[in-house]
């Protein structure tokens, strides 16, 4: 896309993100919209680790875990504001990811990714077991959240409207940071890691650091994702935030949307809602079943993913519109 | 001072000793070849200094300083570069970009790296396929972006291995003068071949393996002629 | 010292029937260097395929295992021609993915079709435990291992005596070798996909009679048969039997001298280990 189209691109994408909630009144459509955006910044947390960098991660529940956990724990037992918890949800997660990845980076391929496995339902464990730490299985509950003042209007939580600028914000950070790092030295040792990473070293790349950093960017998109997670639903069990399903709908987005892309996981996260929302209505349980065979067709037939697959065509689209119009 | 020495090295694969107390010198400025028949332990040796495995003992020193045991990228910064026997391209990207990446080594902003990563594929003749995605390029160019990649990152010596493998005479040429002005340009060589009209050519000097140690040194027509490397390659009867 | 030889034969029995599922991976991926994430499904079918011959048509489950695992080999074929041939080629990441795509549908189709209701096989002569040597040993788990090394048994001859299976083995040495010697490879995976789909279907079916059924057990057993063949070696079938059997030890002396929740963490941490300090496997002899 040229400059100009791109930057007209998104500033009508933050008008549209701005005005929603005002012409948008059904609350249930706009939960739907606050939903989108949260699976969009954890598609494109996985994403920075998956497509940018190629490490499979199939344990990023374990991120976002911490992320909710972080958040719900500072504010029932400390009382920090949920608002700045999501910020210190964002940080343990990107900390809690360096000792993993010093771990697991030591691996490549599919052994990396069984070891993300491991780790992930190892985090489970601890959850459901360090009772003193997570309440064990019971897990948190949130019953008043804190007063808050915002230019001189009382915020009134049971509304959607102020979850969804929160969500919004979370959106824009993600979307934000993956297009740094798309165009930014660390995006361009990563893509060299990805093509061969023997060569990545030879040519001076540090691949763990590189790796390490990657992950822990990836982490604090995963734990502001959780964090937002415990402050919308104002619950958390270890079974919401840390089942494996939620790390295969991270994959299953990014994948869908297209690796590797800053647009995708959105792409993906619409795709993903939409669907999910769908099934629940016909046939109320079985949404994965869907999520399974989405994810099988998109990787038979559109491995780049949809905004993947898109993005050729258009680049197409434009080199035979050059060749025509330079006539 | 050599720029670069390795002194005892040795490397054991379980039972095998791939490198047995290779002891060997390179001064700032020289082409030195190292030769031996199949197995010898060449590559293992630039797989030692660069830092792809450890050694199991000895040393490697550049200017002096310990480096062995460093990892690959740390190798790379101090100013060792190599290339592989089996050319490890970035496959979907440009030959630019490809070349590119190693310039970041010593570049930090894009436009910076662009522009020394030019300099470095004109160098190597590879101006005019700069745009070519690295896994479409033929033998003969991909053999030219390996030495590109490598040279970008600036480095003071230059690991080529069997750079040669699989060019025709005309090719074989082409790659020396290639090599002699990376030469001229101040990048000591160390060079892994067979194809013996090259060694013969550019080396100033040549060492030769055999298992894993070294059994001549010396000139490059005095080298030939050892009756040690002669039934090395050929066997004990000799001719 | 009672309790020690108890938990330990306890171990091994159930470790044999770990082993095989883990024999079954370990040769798909020794043949395609396919991680086939849909593993635990198939020993999930085959759990079921015995609850329901045994609901429906009362047959015994050990006596099924004689018509589900042919069964479990022609699925597995099927499976292999139709959806995951023209996947391989498009590299290891997209076949991980996509046989994770599959373990979620087939274990969500399962979920829908059965409910989640944890299921129970009983059996006239499973109260019984066996007594030999004075060790109390569950009836069924017994009948389970005894199967098992028949089945293990007839696997080894396939494999050692027969051309097909040398074949296999051969490719999973060295592929291109293998079509250089005129092996057909592609029948070669056809097959071995068959076989390793076999072997876990087998499996399920003489575990059904001891452990809870639900669909989506194979989300469990799934890293627990990568933890069986990370710790023998990734391609090496007497590796995964003796990861297999070592990690139901592990697990049951776990459980009676660590802690019965933990039990299932003690194997990850022992896989971790593994594939930080010795990726090959404990014995060395698997790929890297």
């Amino acid at each position: 896309m040229t400059g100009r189209a791109a930057a007209l691109g998104w500033l009508a994408g933050l008008l549209a993100l701005a005005v929603l909630p005002f012409l948008v009144k059904n609350p249930f459509l706009v939960h739907v919209v606050i939903l989108v955006y949260m699976w969009t910044v954890l598609g494109a947390a996985w994403n920075v680790l998956g497509g940018f960098a190629g490490q499979v991660s199939f344990g990023h529940a374990a991120l976002f875990g911490i992320g909710a956990y972080t958040t719900i724990i500072l504010f029932l037992k400390a009382g920090v504001a949920p608002w700045w918890g999501i910020l210190w949800g964002g940080l343990a997660a990107a900390v809690g990811s360096v000792p993993v990845g010093l771990i697991c980076f030591r691996l490549r391929g599919p052994y990396f990714s069984l070891a993300t496995l491991a780790v992930a339902e190892l985090a489970k464990l601890v959850a459901l077991n360090w009772e003193w730490l997570t309440n064990g299985p019971v897990g948190f509950l949130i019953t008043t959240l804190p007063p808050l003042t915002i230019l001189g209007h009382a915020v009134n939580w049971e509304a959607k409207a102020p979850f969804y600028f929160l969500a919004a914000l979370l959106l824009l950070v993600a979307l934000a940071s993956t297009a740094w790092l798309s165009r930014s030295r660390l995006g361009a040792f990563l893509v060299a890691i990805r093509e061969n990473e023997d060569a990545a070293e030879a040519v001076g790349i540090d691949t763990v650091r590189a790796k390490v950093l990657t992950l822990a960017l990836s982490a604090f998109l995963a734990g502001l994702g959780g964090g937002f997670y415990a402050f919308y639903f104002r619950y958390v069990d270890p079974d919401a935030v840390l089942n494996i399903g939620l790390s295969m709908e991270m994959v299953f987005i990014a994948m869908v949307g297209g690796l590797g892309t800053v647009g995708g996981p959105f792409i993906g996260a619409v795709f993903l809602t939409t669907i999910g929302e769908v099934v629940r209505e016909r046939f109320q349980v079985g949404h994965l079943i869907f999520y399974g065979l989405f994810m099988m067709i998109v990787i038979r037939f559109l491995p780049e993913g949809i905004w993947g697959r898109a993005r050729i065509a258009w680049a197409r689209v434009r080199a035979g519109a050059h060749r025509h119009g330079a006539a | 001072m050599a720029l670069l020495e390795c002194e005892d090295l040795t490397r054991l694969f379980g039972g095998l000793r791939a490198v047995g107390n290779l002891s060997f010198r390179v001064d700032d400025g020289e082409i030195v070849g190292l030769i031996g028949p199949n197995g010898a332990g060449k590559t293992t040796v630039f797989n030692l200094i660069t830092g792809f495995v450890r050694p199991s003992g000895g040393a490697i020193r550049l200017d002096g300083r310990d480096i062995a045991g460093l990892k690959p990228h740390a190798v790379a910064r101090r100013g060792v570069a190599r290339t592989f026997q089996i050319v490890k391209p970035f496959p979907g990207l440009s030959a630019r970009e490809n070349v590119t990446l190693g310039a970041f080594l010593r570049h930090r902003t894009r436009r910076d790296a662009e522009s020394a990563a030019s300099d470095v594929l004109e160098k190597v003749g590879l101006a005019h396929r700069a745009g070519v995605r690295a896994g479409e390029l033929n033998l003969m160019d991909q053999k030219r972006l390996e030495m590109a990649k490598a040279l970008a990152t600036s480095p003071r010596v230059l690991l080529l291995d069997e750079p040669m493998g699989g060019l025709n005479p005309s090719e074989v040429d082409a790659a020396s003068d290639i090599v002699e002005s990376i030469r001229k340009a101040g990048v000591t060589v160390v060079l892994v071949e067979h194809v013996m009209k090259a060694i013969m050519r550019i080396s100033d000097r040549v060492v030769v393996m055999h298992h894993g140690e070294k059994i001549a040194e010396g000139a490059p027509s005095s080298v030939v002629q050892d009756p040690a490397v002669v039934a090395a390659y050929f066997g004990p009867r000799g001719r | 010292m009672e309790t020690f030889v108890q938990s330990l034969v306890s171990g091994l029995l159930t470790g044999s029937l770990y082993a095989m599922i883990g024999i079954g991976l370990t040769v798909v991926f020794g043949v395609m260097r396919i991680i086939n994430l849909a593993h635990g499904e198939m020993v999930m079918l085959g759990m079921f395929a015995a609850y329901f011959s045994q609901k429906l048509w009362g047959i015994d489950p050990f006596a099924s295992v004689l018509v589900w695992a042919p069964v479990m080999f022609l699925f597995g074929m099927a499976l292999y021609r139709t959806l995951l041939r023209k996947i391989v080629a498009g590299g290891e990441l997209n076949t991980l993915l996509y046989t994770a795509g599959l373990s979620l549908l087939i274990a969500n189709l399962a979920l829908f079709a059965w409910t989640g209701d944890y299921r129970t096989i009983i059996l006239p002569y499973g109260l019984t435990p066996m007594r030999p040597f004075g060790i109390a040993v569950p009836a069924a788990l017994a009948l389970g291992f005894g199967l098992a090394v028949a089945i293990t048994g007839a696997l080894w001859a396939f494999l050692n005596r027969t051309n097909l299976g040398r074949a296999i083995r051969a490719t999973s040495q060295n592929r291109e070798a293998a079509v250089l010697m005129g092996i057909d490879v592609e029948r070669v995976a056809v097959v071995t996909f068959g076989l390793g789909t076999a072997l876990a279907g087998a499996a399920g079916v003489l575990l059904a009679p001891s452990l809870y059924l639900y669909p989506t057990v194979g989300e469990l057993l799934v890293v627990k048969s990568f933890v069986i063949v990370v710790l023998g070696g990734l391609g090496s079938v007497p590796g995964a039997i003796a990861g297999g059997l070592l990690l139901g030890v592990v697990e049951s002396l776990g459980a009676v001298y660590v802690s019965a929740t933990y039990k299932d963490g003690l194997g990850y941490v022992l896989f971790l280990l593994v594939l930080l300090y010795r990726p090959a496997g404990l014995f060395g002899v698997g790929k890297s």
